[in-house]
């Protein structure tokens, strides 16, 4: 069934790659656009199955394997357990929903449609896998697609930010490849299997050989998440890329990066994690406070956003190391840094994304990223500054919404184990709320600007897209335990919670 | 019948106005009705003491209950939203259904914030009431000066709501738990951290010193929103939380100590404010912060009956108050104080009003004079210094009472072309005038223990001369305000001069938060900007031109190197392989234009990218190769 997930939406992008492109017999751009929404919404379905099919008892579930490369202990090994189940799901919900959210195709809709839905199966395919080897392939495989949908489709100066995207992540798996062969070595019997090697343990007895691994891992998933200073990467791609890429970006690829965190460095090096667990926070804290201070002075609203995403990856990062820190009679407080921590990343991705999408069609409409540029829409456009409004609050962290649910957990979580680093992150969410409600008064709020009297509202495939996630930004801050109890079942043996 | 009920009410009531706003005056009386059922239900809440608990999480729950001074709130809540809303419908023609639908909605999150038992409920309700002021005082969201005072309000009151958040998470670390229930059995450093973020918050969310201009700010939002966030709601948060927790603070020696210190400073320090203003509304509102300022010193003092009692008297004058002077501002279109007497014109008002400013004052035999004396009496109990502070406090509430009084509501010529207040608004300020006299039942001889059982706190001893100082001080002040008022210099208080400068303006604070706090983070936030993008990119460029050049000048020995591993043996070779697989995209793309043919992922343009990207990227993978086969050669 998780197979299925990973691989039905990566047949659907080959068959769109063979149909006729122009002449007779080609498909229209909607009949394309609805086949790939079905597909994409296949691995949801399935998901959605599994969801109701985990028991959280411990360990990985549903798990499917077939050997690959017996001799040098590789494996296709795919499974869910408490931490990669809410991530696929989260990937499943948004894809859909950019693969249907309205995009200026340039004329080439069948290789964006297919790439979207091969990036689909990719990404699922990434938090599923349960072998090292396989994880990379994914790992590596997303950046390409990536890289084309920003390069092919973007604007602006979409060719150089689609290099730099690529050049400066591709930087970042070269050690991640090494640190994954470095693990490799050291196993005994050789495998590669997540979670034979999380069992063995094989560098538990330090060294420097472990020190480098743990740095190829760590510089590997900073640059993917991205964490400051290894974050400049992130705005160009942003900005330059089409709205639903810039949304699977950073509300898919930039969660590659902290699930890495968890999935393997924290797992597998827990002994060099708690070490390091102060320097990471410090680094989770400073991403938290440039983050919001480099956002805060934007102009340009996909900057602005794309600058939240920093400082909301520093809330997953204090988290991890709250929760990876060497200090006992806290477990309870580490348990829900770190489930605060796992929700962090699919709020982040539900809410960023949704963000994304709306300056997607704020430019469609407007032209131009300047949030000074615009005014006043709310008395023109309802749904438009309904569902951005609600993103907004989201992303600061309204209680109600996704985002509280992270970051109260988060910060309650951490203060037992860092109450400095958590006051200093806590300054993040005053400044999120300040640049939030700024953009919001000047996009929104105020006169309205003779030039936008015509301003078209969200179209209605727009607005249920957004709306879409919006149910589960509102679901999630409301009522959490559907969520909460998965990832618990996950996060508590993980921080050995009595 | 659940407790959700209490909450949920006013939802149900705010729904049903959404769908009647094309009927104002059936939203009106679904909104008012909603609030008056609230009310019931609060009573009823009241009586039996409810709890709820809501499995939010696996590791710990949200709890609503309903006990100690919560049951008092929980009416007082509804009680005094009801006449609000009654004269918002009336007076606020724009935009209506939207400030009736968000002035519910808060009430709502009010009521959650009295019943919460735990932190996390608490910071949910605490933060949902701040946005919701946020959306209210923004309301006139059209002109851009409204929606800055709205940021303004919500950034000051989130930055003193991060102590919750420190709070919630110390008595976490402590307990293990979010309930208040723990609280008194923390040990370690925990309790001092709590204590610390409580102040904050509190003192943020009441408008106390340092926080308080944000209440000016506040001002931009119609005059019903400022009835309703100055009464019983958003500024009375920070004082029931100190009412609700001081009690199971009490193991934190310098926590009553400071409370009573910022409360002191902000009596006096708004008494003065509000003396030399000349606008009406920010006359009230610097008031508001002095009033709690008040009932921070009676829980610092050790009397949270005392602090409680001031609350709901409070809460009832001041809503009459602003309401009186929205109808004022309304009919004249200043609010600028003594430029209109309004006695003559709206003598209904002006006496309601009077009602209001003999209970801010505290004139015996009202309800705000009953619980002033228990303020003074338990500061007295606490301290000599904190008693004189007190009685100089209330000399001060005596003069900008009354001053503020005489200006607006004294004996002016009759005036025509007035805008006529209507009946409900009429309504609304009769009300609440009602019960402030009502109010005067805190006199009678049970109200001491009624007040003591429903705060779950004790009152000092009053002795007789601190009564007699008390009305001294008023009588004092009331002379002093007609004597001045006879000169005609009521409006400057006996100077040439009109009075408020840097004093009216909060003393200041506004301009020094700004000059401080607001603009160095702006420029340091902008710094941060320029350097992000020229300083540490400019890094990442620069070490990607390097790597171009290494690249080219190792290009021919990395594939010399690539062909010495494939041919080392034969695992190494499967692995490189499999290793290489990953470029498949690329071999794919070569046997595609070998034939010739454009089936490439992402057609021409896109292969056209690809073939300039394929030179890195084949680099790249091949200095990894390098560093596996160094690997192996030391790990073998």
């Amino acid at each position: 069934m998780l197979t299925a997930a990973i691989f039905i939406p990566i047949a659907a992008a080959l068959v769109l790659a063979i149909l006729p492109r122009t002449g007779r017999g080609a498909p229209a751009e909607r009949q394309l656009r609805l086949a790939a929404v079905v597909a994409s919404a296949v691995p949801l379905a399935l998901i959605v199955a599994t969801w109701f099919r985990f028991t959280g008892t411990g360990g990985f579930e549903l798990v499917e394997s077939v050997d690959w490369i017996p001799t040098l202990g590789i494996a296709y090994r795919v499974g869910v357990d408490g931490l990669s189940l809410p991530l696929a799901a989260m990937t499943a919900i948004l894809f859909v929903v950019s693969i249907a959210y309205p995009v200026d195709f340039r004329g080439r809709a069948i290789p964006y449609l297919a790439l979207m839905l091969f990036l689909e199966g990719v990404s699922i395919g990434l938090f599923l896998a349960l072998d090292l080897f396989l994880f990379f392939v994914f790992w590596d495989v997303s950046l390409v697609a990536m890289y084309f949908l920003i390069g092919a489709w973007g604007h602006g100066d979409a060719q150089r930010s689609a290099l730099k995207f690529f050049i400066y992540t591709f930087a970042g798996s070269l050690p991640l490849l090494l640190a994954i062969l470095g693990i490799y070595l050291a196993t005994e019997p050789r495998t590669f299997d997540i979670a034979e090697i999380i069992r063995q343990q094989p560098l538990a007895a330090g060294g420097l050989y472990a020190i480098l691994v743990f740095w190829g891992f760590f510089i590997g998933f900073a640059i993917k998440t991205p964490i400051v200073p290894v974050h400049t990467w992130l705005p160009p791609a942003h900005v330059d890329a089409p709205g639903p890429a810039s949304a699977i970006l950073a509300g898919v690829l930039l969660k590659m990066g902290t699930y890495g965190f968890v999935r393997i460095l924290m797992a597998m090096l827990p002994g060099l994690w708690a070490e390091y667990a102060l320097p990471i926070g410090i680094i989770g804290a400073v991403s938290i406070v440039y983050g919001a201070l480099v956002a805060l002075a934007q102009t340009n609203l996909k900057r602005l956003i794309a600058y939240t995403s920093v400082n909301h990856m520093g809330y997953v990062m204090l988290g991890l190391a709250a929760a990876g820190a060497a200090v006992t009679g806290q477990e309870a407080a580490q348990a829900i840094a770190l489930t605060g921590a796992t929700v962090e990343m699919v709020a982040h991705g539900l809410i960023t994304g949704a963000l994304f999408l709306i300056s997607g069609s704020i430019l469609a409409r407007g032209g131009t990223y300047e949030i000074d540029a615009y005014g006043g829409l709310l008395g023109r456009v309802r749904s438009l500054t309904g569902l951005t409004a609600l993103m907004a609050f989201a992303s600061l962290g309204l209680p109600g919404l996704a985002g509280f649910v992270a970051e109260v957990q988060i910060f309650a979580g951490t203060l037992a184990i860092y109450p400095a680093l958590a006051v200093i992150a806590l300054l993040g969410i005053v400044l999120t709320a300040g640049l939030f409600l700024r953009m919001l008064g000047r996009v929104f709020l105020g006169a309205l600007p003779e030039r936008w009297r015509a301003f078209p509202d969200l179209t209605r495939t727009e607005s249920m897209a957004l709306g879409a996630l919006g149910v589960f930004v509102v679901l999630i801050g409301v009522i959490p335990g559907w969520l909460l109890g998965v990832i618990d079942s996950f996060a508590g043996p993980f921080v050995g919670r009595p | 019948m659940s407790l959700l009920l209490v909450p949920l009410l006013p939802l149900a009531a705010a729904g049903a106005v959404l769908l009647l706003r094309s009927h104002p005056r059936a939203g009106a009386v679904v909104a008012v009705g909603g609030l008056a059922l609230t009310a019931l239900a609060g009573v009823w809440a009241a009586v039996t003491g409810p709890a709820l608990t809501f499995a939010w999480s696996p590791a710990f729950d949200l709890v609503l209950r309903v006990d100690g001074f919560g049951r008092v709130m929980v009416v007082l809540v509804p009680f005094v939203a009801a006449p609000i809303v009654a004269y918002a419908a009336r007076s606020e023609p724009q935009d209506r259904t939207r400030l009736l639908v968000l002035m519910l909605g808060f009430a709502a999150a009010m009521l959650v914030l009295v019943m919460a038992a735990d932190f996390v409920t608490l910071l949910v309700a605490w933060e949902l009431v701040g946005a919701a002021s946020w959306a209210l005082i923004g309301h006139g969201w059209r002109d851009r000066g409204n929606v800055e005072a709205a940021t303004q309000s919500f950034i000051t009151t989130r930055l003193g709501d991060l102590g919750l958040y420190v709070a919630a998470g110390a008595t976490f670390a402590a307990t293990g738990s979010f309930a208040f229930d723990g609280l008194p059995g923390a040990a370690g450093p925990w309790p001092q951290i709590v204590a610390a973020g409580i102040l904050v918050a509190a003192a943020a969310k009441s408008a106390q010193v340092p926080f308080s201009p944000w209440l000016f700010a506040a001002m931009a939002g119609p005059t019903p929103v400022s009835a309703l966030l100055h009464s019983a709601t958003l500024v009375a948060a920070g004082a029931y939380l100190l009412i609700r927790l001081s009690p199971s603070l009490a193991a934190v020696a310098w926590f009553l100590p400071a409370v009573a210190i910022v409360g002191m400073a902000t009596a006096l320090a708004g008494g003065v404010v509000a003396l030399v203003q000349r606008h009406a509304k920010r006359v009230l509102a610097a008031s508001t912060s002095a009033q709690y300022g008040l009932m921070f010193v009676a829980v610092g003092a050790g009397s949270t009956a005392a602090a409680g009692a001031q609350l709901v008297t409070h809460a009832v004058f001041k809503s009459l108050l602003f309401l009186g002077a929205g109808i004022a501002i309304h009919a004249t279109g200043t609010a600028t104080l003594g430029e209109r007497r309004l006695g003559r014109a709206l003598p209904l008002v002006a006496v309601a009003s009077g009602v209001g400013v003999l209970a801010l004052a505290g004139v015996p035999p009202l309800g705000g004079a009953w619980s002033k004396e228990a303020i003074l009496a338990a500061a007295v109990g606490a301290s000599p210094v904190l008693g004189a502070g007190v009685l100089a406090a209330g000399l001060l509430t005596a003069l900008y009472a009354g001053r503020y009084q005489l200006l607006a509501f004294g004996r002016g010529e009759g005036q025509r072309g007035l805008r006529r207040p209507t009946a409900a608004e009429i309504g609304a300020v009769g009300l609440l005038a009602l019960a402030t006299a009502l109010l005067s039942g805190l006199w009678l001889p049970g109200a001491p223990a009624l007040a003591e059982g429903l705060t779950g706190g004790s009152l000092a001893e009053g002795a007789p001369w601190e009564l007699l100082a008390a009305l001294a001080v008023v009588i004092g002040g009331a002379i002093v305000v007609v004597a001045l008022d006879r000169r005609g210099r009521l409006m400057t208080l006996g100077r040439a001069a009109p009075t408020d400068g840097l004093v009216g303006e909060w003393l200041g604070l506004d301009a020094l938060a700004g000059a401080l706090v607001v603009r160095p983070v702006l420029r340091f936030s902008a710094l941060l900007a320029r350097l992000d993008d020229r300083v540490i990119d400019a890094g990442v460029r620069a070490t990607a031109r390097i790597a171009a050049f290494v690249s080219a000048l190792v290009t021919r020995r990395v594939e010399i190197s690539v062909d010495a591993v494939v041919h080392a043996g034969g695992s190494m070779a499967i692995l490189t392989a499999d290793l290489s697989r990953r470029s498949d995209d690329q071999v794919v793309d070569a046997a595609v234009e070998g034939s010739g043919r454009a089936v490439g992922i992402a057609g021409h343009q896109s292969r056209r990218l690809q073939t300039g990207l394929s030179h890195h990227y084949f680099v790249i993978v091949g200095a990894g190769l390098v560093a596996i086969a160094g690997l192996l050669a030391v790990y073998r």
